[in-house]
């Protein structure tokens, strides 16, 4: 009898949990996008393993403020862009949102230039696929049936598995791995700044913290159910970190020791060579393109909802168009824009990719100083305010990423 | 001289003593509640590089004007530090930036600017600014913007107002419940299912605040129509007692449906609390499995005997107060309380008073099986285009009806 009862609770927690996963495990995959399947491939055929080590203080950092996002969004019920407009009034919020919609246009470019690349390697003009996603996309959110698609997304995104099988068929030197993880290998050469606070940028996005808190908001987690989300936001952070992971060490096995430097999607295909073979560029194509469109779908919406959610205007996809304007139309115009940069001819599709998330990084920090003053207030988060260690790590991680950006625009401008 | 004046306009002007002399700075302005367009009573001070907020009766200073605010002489002396009593409201911290709920469209707008009638030297709330045009003002934006538009297209954007008493604030201190119970009245004047959208809107905080506000026959309403998450913790934070009186003013049907969604534990509480004729009808319904007939059956309908005279049912039908469409028919039984036969209200009317119920019925009814699926009752009512069905059990005894009003409530639960 007492197994039994002792069995149903551990079942009860289970589909309790169940049932709230899906905010951090969703975040973390849409965040593996095309931005970020670029650097992490650029940063392992640039600089082979010498760049892992980075990545697990990133982690750290990625648990933490993902962490806060969700725990703002099941005390508060509230999105943050609602939460700086009550907080900071309406100057900060408009000059803020401004900054947020800039930078989430720019990875909104990105993934359709990772769309774009994609169909490049099945011989798709970009001037066929560019346009027809575009409206795909648009058509998929508008007729509501996004939902219904997301799980698709979900599930093609193991795709991530075959950097892992990859990367162990192509029998890295774990000895170096190792070494590079224990002694980390730091130079101030403008290259390398700016690919860390890339890979930085692209694994904590500051449009990320948005969605994750409006998600939690939207599934109605209360505070007493939040260590479930808890759990869950850590589990998508380690799955973000590992695969970024394989793929730079899958990238520095293959292509770096060949000498490649990723450029376009096919040079970045080849690392998928030990697995797949001559299919690594299908494998790759496919993999990039569910990458880009499940972003694509996500950061425009997201992006809609968190300036109409600030400046208190009609937003929601079941409302019709005459009833939320603004909202369609930033919605509308983003991905119109977003597709229409792309479609300039000779434009660089990886450094576009790659660039955005240069500036994810950059504005990260000012996003990260908002949080933290929200999160500690006491007011609105009552007993949930932040641990002292969460605040060091938290502070930590904006003034290293403060500096960096320093750093880097310094050697940008001597060179 | 002005008649109006935006908050937006007078907020941070410089405060003088007689002299001329700067005492601080107008940082908000003290509203007391109760009338129709509430007076100013006292304008708060903020005193440079000192945290702490200073007040003023509204009364010791001078007649507004365009410049700084002056104070009348030995003002000065009677400066107090703020306090806010449970029937005032300040314009900056409570209300400008925040949500509240237009009773007149009955949706939830957030607060871009405050606008104020001057009468004499008072100063009275009168409109609030949900408007691009507060947006812009605030931003200082609002000129520019104006001539431009003025130069382009010979437009002014329009202004959007809504007189205060639309207007429900929603509490700033949520601790204080007082505050809530003087002005929430509005909100009962708003449709139960306006009221539900309102309230899935709502962070949670102000969700179970502006629900304890409302009376019970508007609660049971209201909750009958929000999101099941949002039922369960709408009643979670709800005493088990107004709960359980909440309960006692739904359907028996509304209130199944309403318990079969929550956890085992809290259902048998919330019956245990219930009248027992009450807990009765609602106990036989959540016997039946979800998807049958039985589950979405109401109780609310009227059976005789064969024998009843038309001047028997008219009595009977003026005893109830069901909803019309439960009472369209009354249904005929024999003296084993099977059902034999249906007349409609029509006939109540129409027919001659000393006549039988069994002279007159329809012996040919179209009833349905407790244990049917819903979907054949659907398919019934879409053949038929009854207003009601009769539920019978494997005997043929009648237990209760489904009206068509509960059918369309499930389908729509379904889409």
């Amino acid at each position: 009898m007492a197994i039994r009862t002792i069995l149903k609770q551990r079942w009860k927690g289970l589909l309790l949990f169940l049932a709230v996963a899906g905010p951090g495990i969703i975040t973390s995959n849409v965040d593996n996008d095309a931005g970020g399947i670029a650097t992490y491939s650029m940063a392992g055929s640039f600089y082979g393993y010498s760049l892992l080590w980075s990545l697990l203080p990133i982690m750290v950092a990625l648990i933490i403020i993902q962490e806060m996002s969700a725990r703002m969004g099941a005390v508060t019920n509230k999105g943050l862009s609602d939460l700086i407009r009550e907080h900071f009034g309406v100057k900060v919020t408009v000059y803020l949102l401004i900054g947020v919609v800039l930078t989430n246009f720019g990875n909104v470019i990105a993934e359709f230039a990772g769309i774009a690349s994609s169909l490049g390697i099945f011989h798709v003009s970009k001037y066929a696929s560019v346009p027809i996603s575009a409206l795909l996309v648009w058509l998929l959110v508008v007729k509501g049936s996004y939902r219904s698609v997301e799980k698709i997304f979900l599930y093609a995104c193991l795709f991530y598995v075959t950097y892992v099988v990859s990367g162990l068929l192509a029998r890295p030197d774990w000895g170096e791995i190792g070494r590079s993880l224990v002694r980390p290998h730091f130079d101030l050469s403008s290259g390398h700044l700016g690919m860390i606070i890339g890979l930085v940028g692209t694994t904590i996005a500051p449009w990320m913290q948005f969605y994750l808190q409006a998600s939690v908001v939207e599934k109605n987690i209360l505070a007493k159910d939040y260590k479930h989300s808890r759990l869950d936001v850590i589990i998508g952070s380690f799955i973000v970190t590992i695969i970024a992971g394989f793929i730079v060490l899958t990238c520095g096995a293959t292509l770096f020791k060949a000498g490649v430097r990723v450029e376009t999607a096919a040079d970045a295909a080849l690392a998928l060579k030990p697995l797949a073979g001559k299919y690594c560029s299908a494998l790759f194509a496919f993999g990039l393109l569910n990458a880009s469109l499940f972003a694509a779908s996500i950061l425009p919406l997201s992006t809609a909802f968190l300036v109409c959610e600030g400046l208190g205007w009609e937003d929601g996809v079941n409302k019709k168009f005459s009833e939320a304007p603004q909202f369609y139309g930033l919605y509308s115009l983003l991905i119109l824009f977003g597709a229409g940069v792309v479609l300039l001819p000779r434009i660089p599709l990886f450094s576009v990719m790659y660039v955005s998330q240069i500036i994810n990084g950059i504005v990260l920090p000012v996003i990260l100083i908002f949080m933290l003053i929200l999160v500690n207030n006491k007011k609105l988060m009552g007993r949930y305010t932040n641990k002292r260690g969460y605040n060091i790590i938290s502070y930590v991680t904006v003034a290293v990423l403060g500096i960096l950006t320093i750093a880097y625009i310094f050697t940008l401008i001597v060179h | 001289m002005k008649q109006f004046v935006f908050f937006s306009e007078i907020h941070g002007r410089a405060v003088l003593d007689t002299q001329g002399r700067p005492i601080g700075r107008l940082d908000d302005l003290k509203v007391r509640l109760g009338e129709l367009f509430p007076k100013v009573t006292s304008v708060v001070l903020k005193k440079d590089r000192r945290p702490k907020h200073w007040a003023l009766a509204w009364d010791e200073t001078e007649a507004l004007n365009e410049g700084p605010i002056k104070l009348k002489p030995g003002a000065e002396d009677r400066i107090t530090t703020l306090e806010v009593g449970a029937a005032e409201l300040l314009l900056r911290a409570d209300l400008l930036d925040k949500q509240v709920v237009d009773t007149f469209d009955a949706k939830i707008e957030r607060v871009n600017d405050v606008h104020l009638l001057i009468v004499d030297h008072e100063l009275r709330l009168v409109h609030i600014d949900f408007g691009l045009r507060g947006l812009l003002r605030r931003l200082g934006w609002l000129k520019p913007v104006d001539s431009f538009t003025n130069w382009l297209f010979a437009y002014s954007l329009p202004e959007k107002l809504i007189s205060w008493k639309y207007i429900q604030p929603l509490a700033a201190d949520l601790k204080s419940r007082l505050k809530l119970n003087v002005t929430m009245r509005k909100l009962h004047e708003i449709h139960p299912s306006d009221l539900a959208d309102i309230l899935e809107e709502l962070d949670q905080a102000h969700r179970s605040s502006v629900f304890q506000s409302l009376d019970l026959e508007t609660a049971a309403e209201t909750l009958q129509e929000v999101d099941p998450k949002i039922q369960l913790s709408l009643i979670e934070s709800t005493t088990e007692e107004r709960a359980s009186d909440i309960l006692e003013q739904m359907e028996p049907d509304e209130a199944r449906d309403f318990l079969a969604e929550l956890p085992e534990e809290k259902k048998l509480k919330l019956m245990g609390n219930l009248g027992q004729s009450r807990r009765e009808d609602v106990e036989e319904l959540l016997r039946y499995k979800e998807g049958t007939a039985g589950s979405i059956m109401t109780k609310d309908f009227i059976a005789l005997p064969r024998d009843a005279t038309i001047s028997l049912a008219v009595d009977a039908f003026k005893k109830v107060f069901h909803p019309l469409e439960s009472v369209a028919y009354i249904y005929v039984t024999d003296d084993a309380e099977h059902l034999v036969g249906v007349i409609t209200v029509r006939h109540l009317v129409t027919c001659d008073r000393q006549e039988t119920l069994g002279g007159l019925m329809n012996p040919h009814v179209i009833r349905v099986n407790i244990e049917d699926d819903i979907d054949r009752v659907a398919d019934i009512f879409n053949k038929y285009k009854f207003l009601a069905l009769p539920i019978v059990d494997t005997d043929n005894i009648i237990q209760g009806i489904i009206t068509l009003q509960d059918i369309v409530e499930d389908r729509a639960k379904e889409l």
